[in-house]
């Protein structure tokens, strides 16, 4: 009977253990979800869609996967002549202000690369699912924005690695980026080594997907979402980048959101108002407080210590009268180890806050407006080319002289421009596209233009340092790809 | 479907064998030396079973057995007896004394075994050595220099930091290196280790050939370390209590001297000078005679500010006994460490224990083992920049004070009166940040095991064990209002931020073992287990942030202004298993062993769940032959083993294709985030082991040689893809590589002197290693960093541009481009493999001396290292001319000054060329340490008597107290900075780099040890 017993017990607890198999069958991840089965509704498409978002925000306002403020919203001044380094920074992105990168240099060069793909990807995953949805608004919405998403993702890969058209004669045919196309059976396939298009296809290509998200896409999708007048406002510039100067003009003509008057300029930078604003990536200061704080590559402050990286320049700042709105919008005077700077602005944070978490202005209505007014310079029509201009210096200037013309008009076109959009990511792409050396002032950091001035002056036109190298871990594991010229 | 019907024939059959019940009995009897002094500890096994017990303090035991049977008698120093058990319940012994190491106990994967009859490489330490290290938070570190092949290595200083241990090389490169800890049988994670009070540990065994680790199927693979912690003695309650108070201090820098205020403000005068812009805004160059002389007075000692002495303190106390069907030992143990970091509180630690075994039946022994730890810990930040306080002390200029100063050098103070921490050139006051950004950390840590043991007859046996642990992680960190952070990136309008993480992991572990031993014509033995197993571990956590406190005295989020975020989440993996092992041995002279094993995996995809483990081993006890009769040779034992192990230690899911959740705008986000792959699976490892134990002239000198042989296959690599394919690590996890080590390793114990009165024993035990990177994906290197992975070549060797000197003309630096050549230039292109550095040591161990004279005692413990090489970032830094804004080496002013200078340092003209990560750096991380010296004395035993106790041992130790190497700055380097590449994340190399991880120190402690 004992033993009985003890068999039993033997027994069962063997039984027990043997019925086990199914339980490490069975087990599903716990937070992450399917892609192959997710997108079955408007909800879950938006969701991706966001993705998409967040991914462009991501490396926009920088993120600390690469350990450095690397954002494409701050790098673009750093690499020209807008800000100066602070020697009392932290020497942030140093090397990418002396025009040192290389190949594996770590920050920007990796982040875009990366983090614009992963924002294609995430565009093409749902572009190809999209037949999961019936036909219809909601359908075509959807499609109009991840089109749109993946053309500005390449967009902002091909203006930093590549060439832009309009740079110099052999751009158009020279080394452009992968544009990866769900539709063309670019994707699928982890172990793909694509090889690098030219300019010139990858702006059709561009130009394609928005000219067709155009079609698509809704009038309104709410904050930090792509619209029509975001895609419009996008083609303005790839255009312009383009050459295609009439048609920067045509799909200026199509967008519809007003300039910030003077008044509510300031808001602008505080989200305090939106006016004026087309395209942003946004963050939700509450419930995504640790996000990146894009403004902490300009400064960081502590009590009344203001601790800037990057300052402007006292030349450019100086070039703004004080009477401009926009002067004091641009910079404040910032107190560190007991000297005063030109700090940046701009990304401070919301209103009252100096946190630097704002969200991030990617295309306001005025650089649409100076779009248009260089388009028409470029084809002549100088007249509507200085109305234009004026449409922005009214809602600017208490006065101005006005009345350009000529090469006078050009330049007054291209100072109006660095001057509204500094600090937001364009004068890199200003002077890059126009073929230009960047020039900065041999002024100092400090306030009143003392101090140490820049290591680099000079980055000559024509020099390989407008392109971006290829990152280097892309080149290890890409045999088809090929590097820039002067890497 | 079709295995599981496998597996129930397989255990039907098992029942279809015909079982005789025997009458068992229980004998007892007094085990006593030569001289018939009682022998405490005596192990008594019945012969070819793992049914065994101990003697008690008076010499007594008690075991049920069956007539018939033999008792094996066993003791360090005596030789071992083997009596048959007859018609007498009582059995006295006497034991001679002999050499007779080879005979103790050898606790191995899933049983004991005498060392006689074991096929296995195993190394034990055993609680006498354990104790000689006692304090130490974390019972990992007490391993080093102690097991030949088991390297050791401190992560970093941080009182109640776990060390990396990893035995006979890496055998992998993502899937971790870390063995696998199995403490009274059940499987416990690593990172708990620290959380075991190093009191209650009876021994360590640490299994190394495939012999062993085979038995432990996919977890093997990296080798285990089986823990065993105390049970008590049958006889009266005996308690043992034990104190010891010391300090800790940061060992000195090493080989390097930081700059005071006069010399680095002579240093920005010059470099200014040389016509360096970064030097010409800084005090040095700038400020008139009247500052100089006033910055050169504060000549701040940053180390001096920013650390204490740390404050050590253990206390411990255990209650163990037990009669003929009870036994148990109770322990209670406290530890505090504060750490040397000043402002903040360290670590403390309270655990307690309680063994316990009870005869239920005479053929059902049943048991309990449980353990509650909790431990508090605040982490200051392993980063590499001035929220690090190791960072600060040594980028903090000498020329600025603690307190910021105005004009006139007063000390500028709060409104409330309180003196301003200074932000200094850096613009971050780190004493003042240790305050206002709390980290807090709770562990509490359960772990228990039950286990019944059923003897079915004198043939068959079983052993049912469930085991369970249970850490529940608390952590708070906080940004305190007003706060150093919280003024930077806080929100004005809620001041003060607070984060609480919860984590729970509990893992569980069902095991049965069934078990058949029989002899033949008393010289066949054989004995053959069968194991099933289940395992799984499950995993959640739950966190939650709000900002806007009204008070930075009420950490609670109850209180807070606005909740910001939360989230929980869930992970689960599961094994089960199933064992056969067969052991054979005839007449104790020819040894036989198998093992085949079959682990499910959750972790792989639906055609890759299963694999199967395998080996096979031999011994042949050539002293046990009639011709060694009357040799010098007291053992003399060959031995080979063979076999399989796996590893599976990658995240879970990594076969499938995923959607990431998140938020963007406060809205929903899902992002692919990654390409699985269905393919993957087991990473196995090849282990051959041939060795040599042997003692000579009565064990005078016995010693352990082993060469093996490791090939680590189907390693989890990941392979780069082109990022264009949008992938969140650009990588996919597959399985490609394979990598080879091999070695000897050599222990050896010697008594020099050993007579009534003194004993002087010295041994020690050295690994010479070999590794090699066989195969990779298509043969491409894998290039991480500084390191590079390349078929042929050293695992991790460095991979860095080649320094070649200052040229002696200008000053300029010089390098060797990609095909050697010499050139000014600079360039990331000119990355080139160093041959033969790697952050491995190709020889390494430890040694020590002990002397005993009477009562007195003295031992000295040394740990080493050679051939292993860092990168010394710390060094790079310190003579950095871009850093001329901080504080710098003194030998930052050796540079060019003028042609012909050599020897130097690049002039600072050529800053941003100097200044780059290239072999100049790069040093030997050869080292040699006194890791213990600990003095005692124990009363005797007469005046003991006398005082109504039984034992009163008084004991001084010191650690860390002498270093010897060429390395600039601690070689001990484990972890180079936690918040730059952590050993969790890939890629991790332990010891590739330094980077102001929390440094080693150097401590002295004294105690007392009284039992009654």
């Amino acid at each position: 009977m004992k033993n009985y017993i003890k068999f039993l017990s033997l027994s069962f607890i063997s039984l027990v253990l043997f019925s086990c198999d199914d339980e490490i069958n069975d087990l599903e991840p716990f937070t992450e979800g399917n892609p192959e089965t997710f997108f079955n509704s408007e909800a879950s498409f938006q969701n991706g869609v966001d993705g998409v978002y967040s991914q462009l925000f991501n490396y926009y306002a920088s993120t600390t996967e690469y350990n450095a403020e690397a954002g494409y919203q701050t790098i673009p001044d750093i690499l020209a002549d807008n800000v100066i380094l602070a020697t009392t920074g932290r020497r942030s992105n140093e090397v990418y202000y002396d025009w040192q990168y290389v190949p594996n240099t770590g920050g920007a060069i990796s982040l875009y690369w990366s983090e614009a793909y992963e924002a294609v990807n995430a565009a093409n995953l749902i572009i190809g699912q999209i037949n999961n949805l019936p036909e219809g608004d909601v359908k075509d919405n959807i499609l109009g924005q991840a089109l749109a998403a993946r053309a500005f993702a390449h967009f902002d890969l091909v203006r930093i690695y590549a060439k832009i058209p309009t740079q110099s004669e052999d751009a158009n045919s020279s080394l452009g980026v992968v544009y990866v196309k769900v539709e063309d059976g670019d994707t699928g396939d982890p172990y793909a080594e694509p090889a690098r298009e030219t300019v010139e296809s990858n702006y059709a290509e561009i130009i394609s997907d928005l000219e067709r998200a155009a079609e698509l896409i809704g009038a309104s999708n709410g904050e930090g979402r792509l619209d029509r007048d975001a895609v419009y406002a996008i083609l303005s510039r790839v255009y312009l980048y383009n050459g295609d100067y009439q048609n920067v003009i045509d799909a200026a003509n199509e967008v519809s959101e007003p300039i910030a008057t003077a008044e509510e300029l300031p808001g602008v930078y505080t989200d305090a108002t939106n006016t004026g604003v087309i395209v942003e990536w946004s963050v939700n200061t509450s419930s995504e407080s640790t996000f990146s704080n894009i403004g902490v590559a300009y400064s960081q402050t502590t009590g009344e210590t203001v601790r800037s990286e990057y300052v402007a320049d006292y030349e450019f700042i100086n070039s703004v009268d004080t009477s401009d709105v926009r002067h004091d919008v641009l910079t404040y005077v910032g107190v560190n180890s007991g000297n005063q700077y030109n700090a940046v602005k701009k990304f401070l944070g919301e209103e009252g806050q100096n946190n630097g978490l704002v969200d991030v202005k990617v295309l306001r209505a005025a650089e649409v407006v100076l779009n248009k007014s260089e388009a028409q310079y470029r084809l002549g029509m100088e007249t509507e080319a200085l109305e234009t201009l004026n449409e922005l210096r009214d809602k600017r200037l208490d006065s101005y002289e006005g009345g350009e013309a000529g090469e006078e008009l050009l330049n007054t076109i291209l100072s109006q421009r660095r001057i509204e959009l500094a600090f937001e990511g364009h004068r890199f792409f200003d002077i890059k596209r126009m073929g230009d050396a960047i020039v900065r002032s041999n002024n100092g950091d400090i306030l009143d233009g003392s101090g140490t001035p820049p290591q680099e002056l000079t980055l000559p036109a024509g020099n390989f340092r407008f392109q971006f190298p290829i990152p280097q871990a892309e080149i290890n594991a890409n045999s088809n790809i090929e590097q820039n010229p002067g890497y | 479907m079709k295995h599981k019907l496998h597996a129930i024939l397989t255990l039907l059959l098992a029942f279809v064998v015909q079982f005789t019940f025997a009458q068992e009995k229980t004998v007892t009897g007094t085990v006593t030396d030569d001289q018939g002094l009682p022998l405490p500890g005596v192990n008594v096994i019945v012969q070819g079973t793992n049914n065994g017990v101990q003697t008690d303090f008076d010499g007594k035991y008690d075991i049920s057995v069956a007539a018939g049977r033999k008792l094996v008698f066993s003791y360090v120093g005596f030789a071992t007896q083997t009596v048959t058990v007859g018609a007498s319940n009582v059995i006295d012994i006497a034991l001679d004394v002999d050499a007779a190491a080879l005979d103790e106990v050898l606790v191995v994967g899933y049983g004991a075994t005498s060392r006689e009859l074991s096929t296995s490489a195993v190394s034990t330490v055993s609680s006498e050595e354990i104790e000689t290290f006692v304090p130490s938070t974390s019972v990992d570190n007490i391993l080093q220099g102690k097991a030949a092949g088991v390297q050791v290595t401190a992560a970093n200083g941080r009182p109640g930091q776990t060390a990396f241990v990893q035995i006979r090389g890496i055998g992998s490169v993502n899937a971790g290196s870390t063995p696998l800890y199995v403490v009274d049988g059940t499987p416990v994670d690593q990172s708990f280790i620290n959380n075991l009070n190093p009191s209650d540990i009876q021994s360590f065994s640490v299994l190394k050939d495939a012999a062993t680790v085979s038995k432990y199927g996919s977890r093997g693979a990296n080798g285990v370390v089986v823990i065993t912690t105390k049970q008590g003695r049958s006889g009266e309650a005996r308690i043992v209590f034990r104190s010891s108070l010391g300090s800790g201090s940061k060992i000195d820098d090493l080989n390097f001297e930081m700059m005071d205020a006069a010399q680095k403000l002579e240093y920005e005068r010059q470099l200014a000078e040389l016509g360096v812009t970064d030097a010409q805004s800084l005090p040095g160059f700038t400020a008139n005679p009247d500052q100089l002389e006033l910055l050169r007075s504060y000549d701040t000692d940053w180390q001096q500010e920013l650390l204490r002495n740390s404050y050590i303190q253990s206390n411990s106390l255990s209650i163990s006994g037990g009669d003929e069907k009870l036994s148990y030992f109770l322990s209670l143990g406290y530890d505090k460490n504060s750490g040397i970091i000043d402002r903040i509180d360290g670590f403390e630690r309270i655990s307690t224990r309680l063994n316990t075994t009870y005869q239920a039946k005479d053929w059902l022994e049943i048991g309990a083992n449980i353990s509650l730890a909790r431990s508090t810990t605040d982490l200051p930040r392993d980063r590499n920049n001035v929220q690090n306080p190791f960072v600060a002390m040594y980028s903090y200029n000498p020329y600025e004070p603690l307190y910021s100063r105005d004009a006139q050098g007063d000390i500028v103070r709060e409104d409330d009166g309180s003196p301003v921490f200074n932000p200094t050139t850096q613009g971050f006051p780190i004493a003042r940040a240790l305050q206002t950004e709390p980290e807090d950390n709770r562990n509490f840590l359960i772990l228990g095991s039950l286990h019944a043991d059923i003897q079915l007859s004198d043939k068959f046996s079983n052993r049912f064990t469930v085991g369970a642990t249970s850490n529940r992680y608390n952590r708070t960190t906080r940004s305190i209002a007003g706060g150093v952070l919280n003024s930077i990136v806080g929100n004005a309008d809620f001041p003060g931020s607070q984060t609480d993480n919860y984590e729970l992991d509990f893992q569980y572990n069902v095991n049965n073992l069934f078990t058949y031993a029989d002899s033949f014509d008393d010289v066949h033995n054989l004995s053959a287990s069968f194991l099933l197993e289940y395992n799984e571990n499950i995993y959640t956590d739950l966190f939650a942030s709000s900002r806007g406190f009204p008070s930075p005295n009420i950490p609670y989020q109850e209180v807070a202004a606005e909740a910001t975020s939360a989230g929980s989440e869930e992970e689960r993996n599961i094994l089960f298993s199933q064992g056969l092992f067969v052991d054979y041995n005839f007449d104790s002279k020819y040894i036989l062993s198998g093992s085949i094993r079959r682990d499910g995996s959750s972790r792989f995809g639906p055609d890759n769940k299963y694999g199967y483990f395998y080996s096979g081993s031999a011994a042949w006890n050539i002293a046990n032959e009639d011709f060694m009769e009357g040799s010098v040779f007291g053992d003399l034992k060959l031995r080979a083993s063979y076999g399989t192990a796996g590893n599976q230690n990658i995240g879970d899911f990594n076969f499938l294709n995923l959607l990431q959740f998140n938020t963007y705008n406060g809205s929903t986000t899902a992002i692919p985030i990654g390409v699985g792959n269905p393919n993957i699976q087991w990473e196995s490892q090849a282990i051959l082991d041939i060795g040599v134990e042997y003692s000579i002239f009565n064990n005078r000198i016995s010693g352990v040689v082993d060469y093996f042989k490791k090939s680590s296959q189907d390693l989890l690599l990941n392979r780069p893809i082109s990022q264009t394919v949008g992938d969140e690590n650009n990588s996919i996890l597959s399985n490609i590589g394979e990598i080879q080590n091999s070695g000897v390793e050599v222990s050896l114990n010697v008594n020099v002197i050993r007579n009534a009165n003194i004993t002087w024993t010295v041994g020690g035990n050295a690994a010479f290693l070999d590794n090699e990177v066989k195969e990779l994906v298509n043969g491409e290197d894998i290039i991480n960093g500084t390191t590079i992975l390349r078929e042929g070549e050293e695992i991790n060797t460095f991979y860095l541009p080649r320094y070649a000197g200052v040229n002696p003309a200008n000053g300029q630096p010089l390098f060797l481009d990609s095909d050697g050549n010499l050139t000014s230039e600079y360039s990331d292109s000119y990355q080139t493999i160093i041959d033969g550095k790697s952050p491995q040591a190709d020889f390494e161990g430890g040694f020590f001396t002990s002397i005993k004279y009477k009562g007195f005692g003295l031992r000295g413990d040394f740990v080493f290292k050679k051939g292993n090489y860092v990168l010394n970032y710390q060094k790079s830094d310190g003579v950095a001319i871009s850093n001329v804004n901080q504080n710098l080496y003194v030998e930052a002013f050796n540079y060019w000054k003028e042609p012909g200078d050599q020897n130097v340092l690049p002039s600072p003209l050529y800053q941003a060329n100097a200044d780059q990560t290239t072999t100049r750096f790069l040093e030997s991380g050869d080292y040699m340490r006194l890791r213990n010296l600990t003095i005692d004395y124990n009363i005797p035993s007469g005046f003991a008597e006398r005082m109504g106790i039984d034992t009163f041992r008084i004991f001084a130790t010191g650690q860390n107290l002498l270093t010897f190497t060429n390395f600039t700055g601690d070689p001990e380097i484990g972890i180079g900075s936690e918040e730059t590449i952590a050993p969790e994340d890939e890629g991790f190399v332990a010891g590739e780099f330094s980077l102001y991880s929390y440094p080693q120190t150097k401590s002295y402690t004294v105690g007392f040890e009284i039992g009654f």
